[in-house]
Protein backbone atom coordinates (compact mmCIF):
# COMPACT_ATOMS: atom_id res chain seq x y z
CA UNK A 1 0.00 0.00 0.00
CA UNK A 2 1.74 3.10 -0.70
CA UNK A 3 1.26 6.06 1.60
CA UNK A 4 -0.45 9.10 0.73
CA UNK A 5 0.09 12.21 2.47
CA UNK A 6 -2.80 13.45 3.96
CA UNK A 7 -2.97 16.73 3.08
CA UNK A 8 -0.78 16.79 0.12
CA UNK A 9 2.16 17.91 1.89
CA UNK A 10 5.89 16.62 0.82
CA UNK A 11 7.15 14.65 4.15
CA UNK A 12 10.08 16.98 4.78
CA UNK A 13 7.68 19.35 6.12
CA UNK A 14 7.26 18.47 9.49
CA UNK A 15 3.67 18.74 10.44
CA UNK A 16 3.40 20.83 14.36
CA UNK A 17 1.29 17.18 14.82
CA UNK A 18 3.84 14.83 13.44
CA UNK A 19 4.44 12.82 16.88
CA UNK A 20 0.55 12.50 16.69
CA UNK A 21 0.77 10.82 13.12
CA UNK A 22 -0.80 7.54 14.66
CA UNK A 23 -3.96 9.51 16.45
CA UNK A 24 -3.89 12.23 12.84
CA UNK A 25 -4.16 9.04 10.51
CA UNK A 26 -6.73 7.30 12.34
CA UNK A 27 -9.18 10.65 13.01
CA UNK A 28 -8.65 11.99 9.25
CA UNK A 29 -8.53 8.68 7.47
CA UNK A 30 -10.59 6.39 8.19
CA UNK A 31 -11.02 5.03 5.06
CA UNK A 32 -8.90 2.27 4.15
CA UNK A 33 -6.07 4.36 1.76
CA UNK A 34 -5.80 1.24 -0.27
CA UNK A 35 -9.35 1.83 -1.46
CA UNK A 36 -7.78 5.40 -3.24
CA UNK A 37 -5.27 3.28 -4.78
CA UNK A 38 -6.75 0.97 -5.97
CA UNK A 39 -9.06 3.33 -7.59
CA UNK A 40 -6.18 5.74 -9.02
CA UNK A 41 -4.67 2.48 -10.97
CA UNK A 42 -7.99 1.66 -12.43
CA UNK A 43 -7.91 5.45 -13.35
CA UNK A 44 -4.74 4.95 -15.38
CA UNK A 45 -5.62 2.15 -16.69
CA UNK A 46 -8.63 3.84 -18.59
CA UNK A 47 -11.12 2.08 -15.97
CA UNK A 48 -14.05 3.42 -14.33
CA UNK A 49 -12.07 4.23 -10.45
CA UNK A 50 -15.31 2.29 -8.66
CA UNK A 51 -15.95 -1.68 -9.17
CA UNK A 52 -19.41 -3.18 -9.24
CA UNK A 53 -20.55 -3.55 -6.18
CA UNK A 54 -22.92 -6.44 -6.92
CA UNK A 55 -20.38 -9.05 -7.79
CA UNK A 56 -20.34 -13.00 -6.63
CA UNK A 57 -17.26 -11.49 -4.13
CA UNK A 58 -18.92 -9.00 -2.34
CA UNK A 59 -22.03 -11.68 -2.11
CA UNK A 60 -20.02 -13.98 -0.39
CA UNK A 61 -18.56 -11.49 1.85
CA UNK A 62 -21.48 -9.92 2.96
CA UNK A 63 -22.75 -13.62 3.46
CA UNK A 64 -20.13 -14.46 5.99
CA UNK A 65 -20.51 -11.08 7.59
CA UNK A 66 -23.92 -12.16 8.50
CA UNK A 67 -23.12 -15.35 9.34
CA UNK A 68 -20.58 -13.64 11.74
CA UNK A 69 -23.02 -11.36 13.51
CA UNK A 70 -25.59 -14.20 14.01
CA UNK A 71 -23.63 -16.85 15.41
CA UNK A 72 -21.26 -13.98 17.32
CA UNK A 73 -24.35 -13.13 19.03
CA UNK A 74 -26.08 -16.57 19.41
CA UNK A 75 -22.63 -17.53 20.76
CA UNK A 76 -21.89 -14.86 23.24
CA UNK A 77 -25.19 -14.37 24.20
CA UNK A 78 -25.71 -15.11 27.89
CA UNK A 79 -27.73 -18.56 28.03
CA UNK A 80 -30.64 -18.94 31.06
CA UNK A 81 -28.46 -20.70 32.89
CA UNK A 82 -29.80 -23.80 35.29
CA UNK A 83 -30.31 -21.51 38.31
CA UNK A 84 -32.34 -19.02 36.85
CA UNK A 85 -34.74 -21.66 35.49
CA UNK A 86 -35.41 -22.96 39.03
CA UNK A 87 -35.43 -19.42 40.34
CA UNK A 88 -37.74 -19.02 37.94
CA UNK A 89 -39.95 -22.04 38.93
CA UNK A 90 -39.44 -21.15 42.78
CA UNK A 91 -41.14 -17.62 42.33
CA UNK A 92 -43.64 -19.44 40.52
CA UNK A 93 -44.26 -22.48 43.57
CA UNK A 94 -44.44 -19.03 46.00
CA UNK A 95 -46.91 -17.07 44.38
CA UNK A 96 -49.15 -20.14 43.56
CA UNK A 97 -48.90 -20.79 47.73
CA UNK A 98 -49.96 -17.06 48.41
CA UNK A 99 -53.00 -17.63 45.97
CA UNK A 100 -53.68 -21.06 47.63
CA UNK A 101 -52.80 -19.23 51.30
CA UNK A 102 -55.43 -15.95 50.58
CA UNK A 103 -57.80 -17.97 49.48
CA UNK A 104 -57.42 -20.10 52.66
CA UNK A 105 -57.71 -17.12 54.82
CA UNK A 106 -60.69 -15.87 52.98
CA UNK A 107 -62.45 -19.30 53.65
CA UNK A 108 -61.20 -19.37 57.40
CA UNK A 109 -62.41 -16.00 57.72
CA UNK A 110 -66.18 -17.01 56.31
CA UNK A 111 -66.32 -19.91 58.59
CA UNK A 112 -64.79 -18.20 62.09
CA UNK A 113 -67.84 -15.82 61.00
CA UNK A 114 -70.58 -18.62 61.07
CA UNK A 115 -68.82 -20.29 63.98
CA UNK A 116 -69.61 -16.86 66.03
CA UNK A 117 -73.06 -16.39 64.93
CA UNK A 118 -73.33 -20.03 65.55
CA UNK A 119 -72.26 -19.30 69.07
CA UNK A 120 -74.38 -16.40 69.64
CA UNK A 121 -77.52 -18.28 68.44
CA UNK A 122 -76.84 -21.29 70.98
CA UNK A 123 -76.35 -18.57 73.53
CA UNK A 124 -79.43 -16.68 72.31
CA UNK A 125 -81.12 -19.99 72.95
CA UNK A 126 -79.43 -20.55 76.36
CA UNK A 127 -81.32 -17.44 77.60
CA UNK A 128 -78.19 -15.49 78.54
CA UNK A 129 -77.90 -12.52 75.99
CA UNK A 130 -76.07 -10.15 77.72
CA UNK A 131 -72.71 -12.16 77.17
CA UNK A 132 -73.01 -11.60 73.90
CA UNK A 133 -72.06 -7.98 74.08
CA UNK A 134 -69.34 -9.12 76.08
CA UNK A 135 -67.53 -11.62 73.97
CA UNK A 136 -68.30 -8.96 71.32
CA UNK A 137 -65.76 -6.41 73.23
CA UNK A 138 -63.49 -9.71 73.90
CA UNK A 139 -63.21 -9.89 70.30
CA UNK A 140 -62.51 -6.65 69.29
CA UNK A 141 -59.80 -6.79 71.64
CA UNK A 142 -58.39 -9.55 70.74
CA UNK A 143 -58.23 -8.77 67.14
CA UNK A 144 -60.57 -11.45 66.03
CA UNK A 145 -62.76 -9.30 64.15
CA UNK A 146 -62.25 -7.10 61.49
CA UNK A 147 -62.94 -3.60 62.35
CA UNK A 148 -63.98 -0.26 60.66
CA UNK A 149 -64.02 3.33 62.03
CA UNK A 150 -61.57 6.59 61.96
CA UNK A 151 -57.90 6.93 61.76
CA UNK A 152 -55.04 7.53 60.80
CA UNK A 153 -53.13 5.91 57.95
CA UNK A 154 -49.14 5.86 58.28
CA UNK A 155 -46.90 5.37 55.26
CA UNK A 156 -43.75 4.71 55.91
CA UNK A 157 -41.15 3.28 52.79
CA UNK A 158 -37.59 2.92 52.02
CA UNK A 159 -35.33 5.80 51.03
CA UNK A 160 -35.13 6.65 46.93
CA UNK A 161 -31.42 5.20 46.89
CA UNK A 162 -32.59 2.30 48.34
CA UNK A 163 -34.77 1.52 45.37
CA UNK A 164 -32.67 -0.08 42.70
CA UNK A 165 -32.62 -3.21 44.17
CA UNK A 166 -35.77 -2.89 46.32
CA UNK A 167 -36.88 -6.00 44.07
CA UNK A 168 -37.85 -8.69 46.42
CA UNK A 169 -35.79 -11.15 44.39
CA UNK A 170 -32.86 -8.68 45.14
CA UNK A 171 -32.71 -8.33 48.79
CA UNK A 172 -29.10 -9.01 50.28
CA UNK A 173 -29.09 -11.68 52.13
CA UNK A 174 -27.48 -10.09 55.30
CA UNK A 175 -25.71 -6.74 56.50
CA UNK A 176 -27.52 -3.56 57.39
CA UNK A 177 -28.31 -1.04 54.48
CA UNK A 178 -28.96 2.27 55.07
CA UNK A 179 -32.48 3.79 53.64
CA UNK A 180 -34.14 0.77 54.35
CA UNK A 181 -37.20 0.31 57.18
CA UNK A 182 -36.28 -2.11 59.44
CA UNK A 183 -38.74 -4.25 61.93
CA UNK A 184 -37.34 -2.31 64.49
CA UNK A 185 -38.28 0.93 63.29
CA UNK A 186 -41.39 -0.80 62.69
CA UNK A 187 -41.95 -1.99 66.27
CA UNK A 188 -41.28 1.82 67.60
CA UNK A 189 -43.71 3.25 65.19
CA UNK A 190 -46.57 0.79 65.94
CA UNK A 191 -45.64 0.63 69.89
CA UNK A 192 -45.82 4.70 69.23
CA UNK A 193 -49.59 4.48 67.93
CA UNK A 194 -50.98 2.45 70.53
CA UNK A 195 -49.19 4.83 72.98
CA UNK A 196 -51.19 7.19 71.14
CA UNK A 197 -54.15 5.48 71.79
CA UNK A 198 -54.91 3.55 68.60
CA UNK A 199 -57.60 0.51 68.82
CA UNK A 200 -56.48 -1.87 66.23
CA UNK A 201 -53.40 -1.71 63.81
CA UNK A 202 -53.23 -3.20 61.12
CA UNK A 203 -49.54 -3.21 58.82
CA UNK A 204 -50.20 -3.95 54.88
CA UNK A 205 -53.48 -5.72 55.54
CA UNK A 206 -52.22 -7.60 58.68
CA UNK A 207 -54.21 -7.26 61.82
CA UNK A 208 -51.52 -6.85 64.63
CA UNK A 209 -52.67 -8.84 67.74
CA UNK A 210 -51.63 -9.34 71.05
CA UNK A 211 -49.41 -11.86 70.26
CA UNK A 212 -48.14 -10.87 66.62
CA UNK A 213 -44.79 -10.22 66.41
CA UNK A 214 -42.94 -7.74 64.04
CA UNK A 215 -39.87 -9.09 62.96
CA UNK A 216 -37.12 -9.61 60.50
CA UNK A 217 -35.41 -12.37 58.81
CA UNK A 218 -32.87 -11.85 56.40
CA UNK A 219 -33.42 -8.13 54.94
CA UNK A 220 -37.66 -8.74 54.87
CA UNK A 221 -39.75 -7.71 57.51
CA UNK A 222 -42.28 -10.48 58.94
CA UNK A 223 -45.69 -9.19 60.67
CA UNK A 224 -47.35 -12.30 62.33
CA UNK A 225 -45.11 -14.75 60.28
CA UNK A 226 -46.01 -13.15 56.98
CA UNK A 227 -43.16 -11.19 54.88
CA UNK A 228 -44.01 -7.77 54.27
CA UNK A 229 -42.87 -5.48 50.93
CA UNK A 230 -42.97 -2.08 51.09
CA UNK A 231 -44.34 -0.02 51.38
CA UNK A 232 -45.29 -0.45 54.43
CA UNK A 233 -49.15 0.69 55.64
CA UNK A 234 -49.83 0.78 58.44
CA UNK A 235 -53.49 1.57 59.46
CA UNK A 236 -54.39 2.91 63.09
CA UNK A 237 -57.87 2.83 63.77
CA UNK A 238 -59.08 5.68 66.90
CA UNK A 239 -59.44 9.15 67.00
CA UNK A 240 -57.48 10.62 64.26
CA UNK A 241 -56.71 13.90 65.46
CA UNK A 242 -55.91 13.17 69.20
CA UNK A 243 -53.74 10.46 67.59
CA UNK A 244 -51.45 12.49 65.63
CA UNK A 245 -51.56 14.90 68.29
CA UNK A 246 -49.99 12.96 70.99
CA UNK A 247 -47.85 10.61 68.53
CA UNK A 248 -45.87 13.12 66.37
CA UNK A 249 -44.49 14.59 69.32
CA UNK A 250 -43.81 11.51 71.46
CA UNK A 251 -40.78 9.29 71.27
CA UNK A 252 -41.92 7.24 68.20
CA UNK A 253 -42.96 10.56 66.20
CA UNK A 254 -39.91 12.30 66.81
CA UNK A 255 -37.85 8.79 65.54
CA UNK A 256 -39.55 8.73 63.01
CA UNK A 257 -38.45 12.01 61.91
CA UNK A 258 -34.80 11.32 62.94
CA UNK A 259 -35.38 8.47 60.33
CA UNK A 260 -36.30 11.09 57.66
CA UNK A 261 -34.02 13.94 57.67
CA UNK A 262 -30.90 11.15 58.74
CA UNK A 263 -31.52 8.27 56.44
CA UNK A 264 -34.00 10.11 54.12
CA UNK A 265 -36.63 7.40 54.83
CA UNK A 266 -39.73 8.33 53.75
CA UNK A 267 -42.99 8.48 55.71
CA UNK A 268 -46.31 10.63 55.48
CA UNK A 269 -49.35 10.50 57.67
CA UNK A 270 -52.73 10.63 56.88
CA UNK A 271 -55.91 10.94 58.44
CA UNK A 272 -59.46 9.33 57.48
CA UNK A 273 -63.23 8.47 58.38
CA UNK A 274 -63.14 5.45 56.77
CA UNK A 275 -60.41 3.09 57.51
CA UNK A 276 -60.93 -1.09 57.65
CA UNK A 277 -58.43 -3.54 59.56
CA UNK A 278 -59.31 -6.95 58.95
CA UNK A 279 -59.73 -9.68 61.88
CA UNK A 280 -56.86 -11.84 62.54
CA UNK A 281 -57.90 -14.81 60.42
CA UNK A 282 -55.14 -16.76 62.77
CA UNK A 283 -57.28 -16.34 65.76
CA UNK A 284 -58.14 -19.20 67.75
CA UNK A 285 -59.70 -20.21 71.05
CA UNK A 286 -56.66 -21.02 73.57
CA UNK A 287 -58.25 -20.83 76.78
CA UNK A 288 -61.63 -20.90 78.34
CA UNK A 289 -63.24 -20.89 82.16
CA UNK A 290 -66.47 -21.29 83.44
CA UNK A 291 -68.03 -17.95 84.50
CA UNK A 292 -68.90 -17.55 88.35
CA UNK A 293 -72.82 -18.51 88.44
CA UNK A 294 -72.79 -19.71 85.00
CA UNK A 295 -76.01 -20.26 83.19
CA UNK A 296 -77.09 -23.78 83.11
CA UNK A 297 -75.32 -25.49 80.91
CA UNK A 298 -74.72 -22.72 78.09
CA UNK A 299 -71.29 -22.32 77.30
CA UNK A 300 -68.94 -20.29 79.15
CA UNK A 301 -67.36 -18.81 76.25
CA UNK A 302 -65.78 -16.08 77.85
CA UNK A 303 -62.48 -16.39 77.18
CA UNK A 304 -59.31 -15.17 75.47
CA UNK A 305 -58.54 -15.15 71.62
CA UNK A 306 -55.18 -15.35 71.27
CA UNK A 307 -53.43 -15.63 67.55
CA UNK A 308 -51.29 -18.82 66.72
CA UNK A 309 -48.26 -16.95 67.51
CA UNK A 310 -48.54 -17.48 70.88
CA UNK A 311 -45.34 -18.61 72.80
CA UNK A 312 -42.90 -18.00 70.00
CA UNK A 313 -40.69 -15.69 72.56
CA UNK A 314 -39.17 -14.26 69.26
CA UNK A 315 -37.17 -10.96 70.17
CA UNK A 316 -39.40 -7.65 69.15
CA UNK A 317 -42.85 -9.24 69.62
CA UNK A 318 -45.00 -5.77 70.00
CA UNK A 319 -48.03 -6.64 72.11
CA UNK A 320 -51.50 -4.69 71.83
CA UNK A 321 -53.16 -3.81 74.66
CA UNK A 322 -56.06 -6.55 75.58
CA UNK A 323 -58.55 -3.81 76.68
CA UNK A 324 -60.56 -2.23 73.17
CA UNK A 325 -61.63 0.61 75.34
CA UNK A 326 -60.58 3.95 73.77
CA UNK A 327 -59.19 6.45 76.17
CA UNK A 328 -57.64 3.49 78.38
CA UNK A 329 -54.32 4.20 79.27
CA UNK A 330 -51.59 3.74 76.76
CA UNK A 331 -49.72 0.42 76.60
CA UNK A 332 -46.58 1.24 74.92
CA UNK A 333 -44.34 -1.84 75.39
CA UNK A 334 -41.03 -2.14 75.58
CA UNK A 335 -39.54 -3.80 72.78
CA UNK A 336 -35.78 -5.53 72.49
CA UNK A 337 -34.11 -6.56 69.39
CA UNK B 1 -29.09 -3.87 -2.66
CA UNK B 2 -27.00 -7.61 -3.66
CA UNK B 3 -25.17 -7.18 -0.99
CA UNK B 4 -28.02 -6.36 1.94
CA UNK B 5 -29.42 -9.51 0.73
CA UNK B 6 -26.38 -11.58 0.67
CA UNK B 7 -26.16 -9.94 5.07
CA UNK B 8 -29.52 -10.90 5.71
CA UNK B 9 -28.87 -14.00 4.42
CA UNK B 10 -26.22 -14.42 6.34
CA UNK B 11 -27.86 -13.48 9.46
CA UNK B 12 -30.86 -15.92 8.74
CA UNK B 13 -28.54 -18.77 8.02
CA UNK B 14 -26.83 -18.37 11.34
CA UNK B 15 -29.47 -17.56 13.65
CA UNK B 16 -31.34 -20.74 11.82
CA UNK B 17 -28.98 -23.35 12.04
CA UNK B 18 -27.26 -22.53 15.38
CA UNK B 19 -23.78 -23.37 15.23
CA UNK B 20 -21.80 -24.07 18.03
CA UNK B 21 -18.27 -22.17 18.69
CA UNK B 22 -15.67 -24.32 20.11
CA UNK B 23 -14.59 -22.36 23.34
CA UNK B 24 -10.99 -21.63 22.32
CA UNK B 25 -12.65 -19.57 19.52
CA UNK B 26 -15.12 -17.23 21.37
CA UNK B 27 -12.79 -14.77 22.90
CA UNK B 28 -12.25 -13.61 19.34
CA UNK B 29 -16.10 -13.09 18.26
CA UNK B 30 -16.77 -9.61 19.10
CA UNK B 31 -13.37 -8.42 18.29
CA UNK B 32 -13.85 -10.32 14.39
CA UNK B 33 -17.23 -8.91 14.81
CA UNK B 34 -16.08 -5.06 15.21
CA UNK B 35 -13.46 -5.71 12.59
CA UNK B 36 -16.03 -6.91 10.34
CA UNK B 37 -18.08 -3.52 10.73
CA UNK B 38 -15.67 -1.57 10.33
CA UNK B 39 -14.63 -3.15 6.86
CA UNK B 40 -18.38 -3.20 6.07
CA UNK B 41 -18.58 0.51 7.13
CA UNK B 42 -15.38 1.26 5.05
CA UNK B 43 -16.85 -0.47 1.99
CA UNK B 44 -20.29 1.77 1.93
CA UNK B 45 -18.07 4.80 2.15
CA UNK B 46 -16.20 3.90 -0.34
CA UNK B 47 -19.18 2.91 -3.06
CA UNK B 48 -20.71 6.66 -1.56
CA UNK B 49 -17.28 8.47 -2.61
CA UNK B 50 -17.25 6.17 -6.00
CA UNK B 51 -14.10 4.62 -5.12
CA UNK B 52 -15.14 0.37 -4.33
CA UNK B 53 -13.27 -1.94 -5.40
CA UNK B 54 -14.65 -5.46 -4.07
CA UNK B 55 -10.88 -7.03 -4.17
CA UNK B 56 -9.86 -4.41 -1.35
CA UNK B 57 -12.91 -5.28 0.52
CA UNK B 58 -12.63 -8.67 0.88
CA UNK B 59 -8.70 -8.27 1.75
CA UNK B 60 -9.45 -5.35 4.22
CA UNK B 61 -12.04 -7.38 5.82
CA UNK B 62 -9.75 -10.37 5.78
CA UNK B 63 -6.78 -8.51 7.24
CA UNK B 64 -8.88 -6.56 9.55
CA UNK B 65 -10.26 -9.72 11.01
CA UNK B 66 -7.43 -11.21 11.22
CA UNK B 67 -4.95 -8.90 12.57
CA UNK B 68 -7.24 -8.43 15.31
CA UNK B 69 -7.85 -11.54 16.16
CA UNK B 70 -3.99 -11.91 16.53
CA UNK B 71 -3.63 -8.81 18.50
CA UNK B 72 -6.26 -10.51 21.02
CA UNK B 73 -4.51 -13.54 20.63
CA UNK B 74 -1.26 -12.13 20.87
CA UNK B 75 -2.61 -10.47 24.22
CA UNK B 76 -3.99 -13.34 25.44
CA UNK B 77 -0.63 -14.62 25.89
CA UNK B 78 1.29 -12.34 27.14
CA UNK B 79 -1.33 -11.72 29.97
CA UNK B 80 -3.14 -8.23 28.51
CA UNK B 81 -5.69 -9.73 26.34
CA UNK B 82 -8.29 -7.51 27.71
CA UNK B 83 -6.41 -4.18 27.48
CA UNK B 84 -5.32 -5.01 23.77
CA UNK B 85 -9.17 -6.45 23.17
CA UNK B 86 -9.85 -2.78 24.21
CA UNK B 87 -7.09 -0.77 22.20
CA UNK B 88 -8.76 -2.74 19.20
CA UNK B 89 -12.00 -2.08 19.83
CA UNK B 90 -11.44 2.18 20.29
CA UNK B 91 -9.64 2.13 17.34
CA UNK B 92 -12.14 0.15 15.06
CA UNK B 93 -14.84 2.20 17.06
CA UNK B 94 -13.36 5.34 16.12
CA UNK B 95 -12.59 4.31 11.81
CA UNK B 96 -16.66 3.28 12.60
CA UNK B 97 -18.03 6.64 13.81
CA UNK B 98 -16.11 8.27 11.18
CA UNK B 99 -16.91 6.64 8.04
CA UNK B 100 -20.84 6.51 9.74
CA UNK B 101 -20.16 10.40 9.32
CA UNK B 102 -19.16 10.64 6.26
CA UNK B 103 -21.91 8.15 4.89
CA UNK B 104 -23.92 10.63 6.74
CA UNK B 105 -22.85 13.22 4.76
CA UNK B 106 -23.24 11.43 1.98
CA UNK B 107 -27.06 10.33 2.42
CA UNK B 108 -28.71 13.33 3.88
CA UNK B 109 -25.99 16.28 3.04
CA UNK B 110 -25.66 16.88 6.93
Amino acid sequence: MDERPADGRTPQERRPDASMTLLTSMLERPLDPSYQAAADRRRAAGETPATSSRTVLVFVMMLLTGLLFAIGAQALRPKPTAAATVRDELVSRIETLQTHSTAQEATLAALSKQVRDLEDLSLQQSGSDDLTAQIKQLEVGAAAVPLRGSGLTLTIDDAASADADANAGNRPSGGFQQGRVTSGDLQIVVNGLWGAGAEAIAINGHRLSSTAAIRFAGQAIIVDFRPLSRPYVITALGDPQGMQQIFEPSFAGVYLDQLRQEYQIRSSIATSDDLTVPGDTSAKLDHAKPLSGTVGSAPSLTSTQTGSGSGTGSEGATSAPSSPASGSTPNPQETTQ
Amino acid sequence: MIPVLGLLAGLAIGLVIDPSVPVWLQPYLPIAVIAALDAVFGAVRAVLDGIFNDKVFVVSFLSNVIVAAFIVFLGDQLGVGAQLSTGVVVVLGVRIFSNVASIRRHLFKA
